[in-house]
């Protein structure tokens, strides 16, 4: 029967009327307050209710322990809540693959967007003998192990864009792990370690008082805030891109228009000039994705470190 | 054989602690091309543990511990750890009410009426500054 | 703009009404905050952020502050009166305090708790105010070596914590020492001693160990007792109310070692406030004629580490405001706080807002004086808390730790945690193990850990680097010769023995 087909697309029309909230949402952050992820959610969120692109309130939550793994483990027990999303960054997707507890991966979850990439400059005391990228990787070739980096922990993209240059350049030195931002500057400037890569608003200021000097920029195109910086291609060095991200996940069981009501809601964000001045005051790039397109970027982005890790000689448990 | 005194008992206890560890630790890496390994620090302090343990064990003192009362002090415990085991399924009113309860009807045999009347005083105190005045989420 | 000038600038700021009131707020809010076990400073600062936005940054940042400093003052209430630390700085505090008030003298440590706080709180603000850039300088000097001949220095203090055994006391810092490494290698992401669980991956929250140790240790360790109406002896008379002068003259030494030693130790991007009691009570029973009985209520006891976590407050607020550099987790909030008023912290922070860092100098000599006259008369009222009988006291105890952790972490792992630590700490006390080297183990192990790995590699595997740097030697040299001092006083009892047998 004709009428039966028109029927069910009719029901299936009406039942993917948007989704729309009906009470606060939680978004689920796995910092404390004050933390990245914690800052860039409540910022979004600032943004979303200025413009009014949601109908109810939005609060963060933090679940902070374990890296990320108990934010993940507790979106993924919220399995089909239309209510809750989390902001995820780098450390939701490379934990999994070296520690056994974290078992929520982004697939495991549903992912809904991308929303900034994070690039990084590298940076040397200002009275340092290297003018070029160059110049520090010909000197570390010389002296194997003897040049040293200061930086988060083996799995930070600190060390994956160290080990990049390594493998590229055949080059070797050393990193030395701090847990604090503030101990790897002072690390740095202290003349205790010769290099790091470092965000460019942490340098920002140090920079500005002649404290510290960048020799090139781990970003696609040079940033707006340091025309003068190569990119690493630009320096020589050609290695593969693998960025720093944050974007925002949902739990896992939700229904396709909920999915399609979030994403909607983060495109029309990355949209409005207010998130394009956040960017431009905390000098990120817009790496907005949508969720099919961060699935892939999941997956291509896993294996690659995988592989990095691994050489770094990292245990890879997943 | 030597009395039973509470060195030797902790000791021993604390010796299958350091021993425990330093199985761990050999589990690890020792030593890496960077530097120490994350088994590095923890077999030393293991070794250390069952050193000291051991020290304990054959030269501790004999004096017995007074055990008497920690029937009491135990029952205690028990309730509070089955109290915070419950805070998931009832909350934290009736939860902490009923460790309230037990503490001063069970504890110190005040009259039943007393032991109530204090339970509910003190959950009621906590709302009020907790949530109320300072915001803060009760589990 | 030279000091004078900038001093008198601040005050125009810090005195306006608004100010005035942001600051009062920020020292009461402070307080209160001290004096719960569990939650701390970071959290509560926190929680304000979204809050500060609106207000002006000025008050704002006053306010803040304000709540930094005076939960240091706020944290020795608990700790004294109940064996609670209220503050992980705290801790050391419970040491002679609660022996004081044990003796009735409740109210003079609260007393010359709330002195050496004041005390020190003005030092800390006069060495941010008067050497901050030099020092920073200075600071920049240290690193992984000379941490981890710190963290030695700090260590080596078990000796002077011992008590009766030192195996026991060894046992106790060493337990700690693993506790603090469980959790995610830093350098490997290796997962140590998590037992599978996740919740354990960044390791046990040190307020947890505490206060399951001390609070709820304490509480079951008192439910022995059958019928013991009353906590503890209600200070009576005003000589126990107060400190007396010759508790004020014994304390010249603590006073002054207390805000010096916190001061310089706050400086350091990464060591605490906790680092800071732990080293003022040690060196100020290395120094003291009377070292024997500190532990059964001494009163420098308290006044050494008081003073110390008070006047690292200041010393903490140097690297953020002369570098950008946080060095601690509240400074790091505090920045966090900056950057979303749109202030770029670095070292030319001071130079483009000299209104704002002369106006929080100003601001925390005001509020010093303002706890001071907050905490001293109080000080009778908290004595009479004592008055409470056990059996309303002993389940607000507990109820105030399950609160406290729980609104700080949410987690009630942590709170499974804590009542596991409570029996670990009933039972050290049963079986007469000290408790106070566990936490200095705690507190350090992991900072210790991780300065000896990094100077390795800095080093590429040479352990010269820690004596060929002449900082660390220096500290190193200190560590060996406070492990000497047990070894001293022995021998000097011998050689006294030995003279008087000849006579």
């Amino acid at each position: 029967m004709k009428i039966f087909p028109a029927l069910v697309t009719a029901l299936v029309a009406t039942q993917a009327q948007a989704f729309t909230p009906t009470r606060p949402i939680e978004v689920v952050v796995h910092t404390g307050p004050g933390g990245g992820s914690d800052l860039l959610a409540r910022a979004a969120v600032l943004i979303i209710e200025k413009e009014k692109l949601a109908p109810v309130r939005m609060q963060v939550v933090n679940k902070p322990g374990g890296g990320s793994t108990l934010a993940a483990a507790y979106l993924f027990e919220k399995k089909g809540d239309p209510h809750t999303i989390g902001f995820f960054t780098g450390v939701w997707l490379t934990s999994p693959i070296t520690t056994a507890e974290a078992k929520v991966t982004l697939r495991d979850l549903t992912p809904i967007a991308r929303l900034v990439l994070e690039p990084a400059v590298i940076a040397v005391k200002a009275d340092a003998p290297y003018k070029t990228l160059g110049d520090f990787v010909a000197v570390a070739k010389k002296n194997p192990g003897q040049l040293k980096q200061s930086g988060g922990s083996v799995t930070s993209r600190d060390n994956v864009v160290r080990q990049l240059l390594q493998k590229s350049s055949g080059a070797r030195w050393a990193f030395i792990s701090f847990p604090g931002g503030g101990e790897r500057i002072s690390a740095l400037l202290g003349g205790h370690v010769n290099m790091m890569v470092i965000e460019p608003s942490e340098a920002g200021e140090h920079i500005r008082a002649g404290n510290m000097r960048v020799l090139a920029q781990v970003s696609e195109k040079r940033l707006a805030g340091f025309p003068n910086a190569p990119t690493l291609k630009e320096a020589g060095f050609d290695v593969p891109s693998v960025p720093q991200v944050r974007g925002v996940v949902a739990p896992p069981g939700i229904a396709a228009d909920n999915v399609a009501y979030w994403e909607d809601i983060f495109r029309k964000l990355t949209r409005t000039a207010s998130w394009r001045k956040f960017l431009e005051d905390n000098q990120f790039e817009d790496g907005y994705q949508n969720a099919t397109e961060l699935a892939r970027f999941y997956d291509e982005f896993t294996s690659q470190m995988r592989g990095i890790l691994q050489e770094a000689g990292v245990k890879i448990v997943r | 054989m030597r009395s039973r005194s509470p060195d030797f008992w902790s000791g021993l206890a604390l010796a299958a602690l350091g021993g425990y560890i330093v199985m761990q630790a050999r589990g690890w890496d020792y030593a890496t091309e960077d530097g120490p390994g994350p088994g590095f620090f923890p077999l030393w302090y293991g070794l250390g543990i069952l050193a000291c343990a051991a020290f304990l064990v054959f030269f501790g003192k004999d004096s017995p511990a007074d055990w008497r009362g920690a029937g009491r002090a135990l029952a205690t415990w028990a309730v509070l750890a089955a109290c915070i085991a419950a805070l998931k399924f009832v909350g934290f009113a009736i939860s902490f009410a009923a460790l309230t309860f037990f503490i001063v009807a069970v504890m110190y045999r005040r009259p039943p009426g007393v032991a109530a009347l204090v339970a509910l005083g003190v959950v009621a105190g906590f709302y009020l500054v907790f949530p109320l005045a300072l915001g803060v989420a009760l589990p | 703009m030279d000091i004078a000038a900038g001093l008198l600038q601040g005050f125009a700021v810090a005195l306006q009404p608004a100010n005035l009131l942001w600051c009062f707020v920020g020292v009461l809010l402070g307080t209160v905050v001290g004096i719960m076990p569990g939650l701390g400073p970071p959290a509560t600062i926190a929680m304000l952020l979204p809050i500060t936005a609106l207000m002006n940054p000025a008050g704002a940042m006053i306010m803040l502050a304000g709540i930094y400093y005076g939960a240091k003052y706020g944290g020795s209430t608990t700790s004294i009166l109940l064996n609670v630390p209220g503050e992980s700085a705290s801790v050391v505090t419970c040491l002679d305090g609660y022996a004081m008030a044990r003796k009735g003298r409740a109210g003079a440590a609260l007393g010359i708790a709330a002195i050496a706080s004041f005390i020190a709180g003005t030092v800390g603000v006069l060495g941010l105010m008067l050497v901050a850039p030099p020092l920073a300088r200075f600071a920049l000097a240290f690193s992984a070596p000379e941490y981890f001949a710190l963290m030695a220095f700090g260590l080596s203090m078990v000796v002077l914590l011992a008590g009766r055994s030192m195996a026991k006391a060894l046992l106790a810092m060493l337990v700690g020492l693993w506790i603090a490494g469980i959790g995610t290698d830093l350098f490997t992401s290796t997962s140590r001693f998590t037992f599978g669980r996740m919740e354990l991956l960044s390791g046990i929250d040190f307020v947890v160990v505490a206060i399951g140790i001390f609070a709820i240790g304490e509480v079951l360790a008192n439910l022995e007792a059958r019928e013991e109406p009353q906590l503890l002896p209600v200070p009576k008379g005003l000589r126990n109310l107060l400190p007396t002068m010759q508790d004020l003259r014994d304390c010249r030494f603590a006073f002054a070692q207390g805000s010096v030693i916190g001061f310089l130790v706050g400086v350091l991007p990464g060591a605490g406030s906790t680092i800071a009691s732990f080293i003022s009570y040690g060196v100020e029973k290395a120094f003291s004629r009377r070292r024997e009985e500190f532990g059964s209520g001494v009163i420098e006891g308290v006044a050494a580490p008081e003073g110390a976590n008070n006047s690292e407050t200041g010393g903490a607020l140097v690297p953020l405001l002369t570098l950008g550099i946080p060095g601690s987790g509240t400074t790091a909030i505090l920045l966090a706080a900056l950057v979303l008023w749109g202030f770029r912290p670095g070292p030319l922070f001071i130079a483009e807002n000299p209104n704002l860092f002369w106006g929080l100098v100003a601001s925390m000599y005001i509020g010093n004086v303002m706890l001071l006259i907050l905490n001293l008369p109080l000080v009778p009222l908290f004595a009479q808390v004592l008055r409470t009988p056990v059996y309303v006291l002993y389940p607000l105890i507990l109820g105030v730790s399950i609160v406290g952790i729980y609104a700080s972490s949410g987690s009630l792992f942590d709170l499974m945690l804590l009542s596991g630590f409570g029996l670990f700490g009933y039972l050290m006390r049963k079986l007469d193990y000290p408790s106070a080297p566990l936490i200095l183990g705690l507190v350090l192990g992991g900072a210790m850990e991780r300065a000896l790995r990094q100077s390795l590699m800095m080093s590429e595997g040479s352990l010269t680097i820690l004596v060929s740097r002449p900082i660390s030697a220096v500290m190193l040299s200190f560590a060996l010769l406070i492990l000497l001092v047990p070894l001293f006083s022995r021998f000097n009892s011998w050689r006294l023995r030995a003279l008087e047998q000849k006579d």
